[in-house]
Formats: structure tokens, sequence, C-alpha cells
């Protein structure tokens, strides 16, 4: 898929992949412009699956200790990856656009630090991307099972597991665990209904 | 001089900022639709104070409508739908995606709102639309707000407050308050 300067041939965005970005021959990614906000320093800050793909305006806004791990067959459709320790993505797993899955609120909840760390930020001319308070609640990764299905403008807040085979209903915000082949759905998000499944289904 | 005075003048990446628009010092604007919806007649329409950054907002402010952004602002692709009076104070920070409206857009009685179609419409040249709610939006100092988040007019945001992401914020917020959902519910303090 990339050429020797790790480029896409159909890319509108002028940019490189970054090297520690890790994609399978088969996956599809849209524009290198999700790599705008990427900053990962981890040995592997993204890496995408056999037969993954990622459309239109999908942000890997991802800090220097961050890692995503995107399944096989996963789709991702213009989605906000906030991530400053581990998110991972299952396989066959589908995630619509405008969701946001953020393990880190990158600031303190403490107004008084938030404007102490504001401060900094704009006097050290390096606003751009995001920088990440050291007072900051420390980032709690995200995991997210196979075979789930996240609705458009849903979000998943820091420290949040989604079972496999779940639903994740659109504009929810996910704020606790979500057991794997049930329903969730509503801001906060809360259990709707079990699905049903074969056992053939559940262990592919 | 003062350090102030050495810093670099506020600036919008994208073009030369209207006269009704003041920004101070160190400040920046980015993207190129920040003003495709800007119809203020206001002077000034749109003040940003010192050391705030504007990354991909859109200043959506009507005919009468005026904002005022305060001191070390940092707002990521946030909408500011404004057709009366918008008031956010310092060191606010508002993600990606969050939407801020002062007016309901349309009248809320049926009748009204045939009026107001036809007015807004291709043929409803010169008509005058029927009334609209609309209620100024304050967001005092040091507020969080997280992405995808929305401010429904009339609200005012109290200083520290830490708004979740994605909640819908309909009523006054406390300062310091800690809230999430559908509507916006106090879930604790900060």
């Amino acid at each position: 898929m990339l050429d020797e300067n790790r480029c896409l041939p159909w890319d509108w965005f002028p940019a490189s992949i970054p090297e520690n970005v890790v994609l399978d021959e088969t996956c599809y990614l849209e524009t290198s412009f999700s790599f705008f906000c990427y900053r990962s320093q981890a040995e592997v800050g993204v890496s995408m699956g056999h037969g993954a793909s990622s459309y239109i305006g999908t942000m890997f806004d991802v800090g220097p200790q961050g890692s995503v791990k995107i399944g096989d067959y996963t789709l991702v459709v213009g989605v906000r990856i906030v991530c400053d320790s581990e998110i991972e993505i299952g396989d066959y797993t589908l995630l619509s656009w405008n969701v946001v899955l953020m393990d880190s609120y990158r600031m303190s909840l403490d107004p008084e630090v938030r404007k102490r760390e504001l401060e900094r930020a704009a006097m050290s001319g390096q606003r751009l991307p995001m920088f990440v308070d050291g007072d900051a609640p420390p980032a709690k990764p995200i995991r997210i099972g196979k075979n789930v299905w996240i609705g458009f403008d849903s979000i998943v807040l820091p420290g949040v597991t989604i079972g496999d085979g779940a639903i994740v209903g659109a504009r929810s915000v996910v704020v606790e665990n979500v057991e794997a082949y049930t329903v969730v759905a509503g801001n906060p998000a809360r259990f709707i209904r079990r699905l049903e499944t074969s056992n053939e289904v559940r262990e592919k | 001089m003062s350090v102030e005075e050495q810093l670099k003048p506020g600036y919008w990446t994208d073009g030369e900022l209207k006269p009704n628009v003041r920004v101070g010092v160190n400040s920046v604007l980015t993207g190129d639709y920040a003003f495709r919806r800007f119809f203020s007649e206001h002077d000034p329409a749109l003040v940003i104070g010192n050391h705030s950054t504007m990354d991909g907002v859109h200043f959506a402010l009507g005919k009468d409508a005026r904002a005022e952004i305060g001191d070390y602002c940092y707002f990521t692709n946030a909408v500011l739908l404004c057709e009366l009076e918008l008031r956010i104070g310092n060191y606010v920070v508002i993600g990606w995606n969050t939407t801020i409206a002062d007016t309901d857009f349309h009248p809320i009685g049926p009748a009204e709102r045939i009026a107001d179609a036809i007015a807004i419409s291709p043929l409803g040249e010169g008509r005058p639309r029927p009334a609209i709610n609309k209620k100024g939006v304050v967001i005092e100092d040091g507020v969080w707000i997280g992405p995808n988040a929305t401010i429904l007019k009339g609200v005012t945001i109290g200083a520290g407050a830490f708004i979740e992401a994605g909640s819908l914020v309909t009523k006054d917020v406390p300062p310091r308050a800690r809230i999430l959902g559908n509507p916006a519910q106090i879930i604790g303090e900060v």
C-alpha cells in the first residue's frame, strides 16, 4: 500500500506515514492526514490488521506513550482516537463516524492546575498538537472486543472495556464496561437487551 | 518592554481578520471555514483575549451577535452558533466537535414555523422571519468541556466546572460541578 517514501499513492494530504505505524498489506488507509496529531514514540504506535480499513477523517491523536491496535477486518470511519496509553480494537469491529475513543482526559480535573498548565502551554509556543498536562489523571486503556458495533457520535471514556459482539447505539456515552453480546444505548449508556448468538460465531 | 508587548499580535492562519474581530497577543485562529458563517455587523463582534488558541473553530455569528472569549483559552473544532451573545471567560478548554448555541434557530409554534420556512426559502425574499427564542450563554473561568458536548441557549456554566464528553447541557451548572449525560446531570465535584 505504501510507496518507497511511506506515502499513500491516492492521498490528498502531502505527508508520509510515521515509521512506527504497522499496516498490513491488505488494509486500507484513506489519508495520512489521520496522523496530523500523531506523536507516538512507542515501538508500534498504530497497527492495522488484515483487511482493516480507515476512511475519511479518522484521527490518530496518539500521545508519546500511546499505542493503538486495530484488528482484522475492522472498519473505522472518521473516528477520533485520543490515546495516551493503549487502545485495542478487536477483529470484525465496526466504528461509525464521529465516534470518540478517549483513554485520557489530557488535563487535570482541578481548574487551578489547568490554569497553570494553560499558561505554560501558551508561553511554550508549542500548542499544536495537544500537550499533556503532568497532573492529568493517568490514562486508562480502552479495550473493544471483536465483532463490536459502535453507532455514530458515540463516546467511549477512559478505562472502558466493551465485550465481544456488543452493540453501542448511536450517540451513546459509554462510561462503564459493556458485557459481551449485549446492546447498550443512551447518555450515559445503559443496558438495553441481550443478543442471541451461536457458539460458532462466538468462537470466530 | 513588557512581556505582552514582545509577543506576536493575534492572527488567523487562513486569511485577514475582519475589522470587527479583535484578537489579543499570542492568540491564533486556524481553519479556512472559521468565518464562513460570520455575518455579525456589531463592532466589535468577536473579541478574543491574549494567549488563546482557536483551532478549527467555527464562528457562526448572526447579524446581531456578539461573542467574547477570554485569555488562555484552548478550543479545538468547536462550533459556536451565536445570534445574540456568548461570553466565555479565561482558561476555558473546549474539546473537538462541541457545539454551543444561544438560539433555537426556528420558532417553536407550528404556524410560526411555516412562516419561517417560507421566509428563509428561495422565494422568501424580503419577508421578515417570526420571533425566535434567543438567550445568551455564559461560560465562566476555568471550565473544561469535553468532545461532542452540546451547550444550549441561556445556560451559565459556573467557574471550574467539568463537562464530560458528549454532555447535553440544558440548565445552569454550578461552579466546580462535574456533569455528564443527556440531559446532563451532576455526577460529582472537582
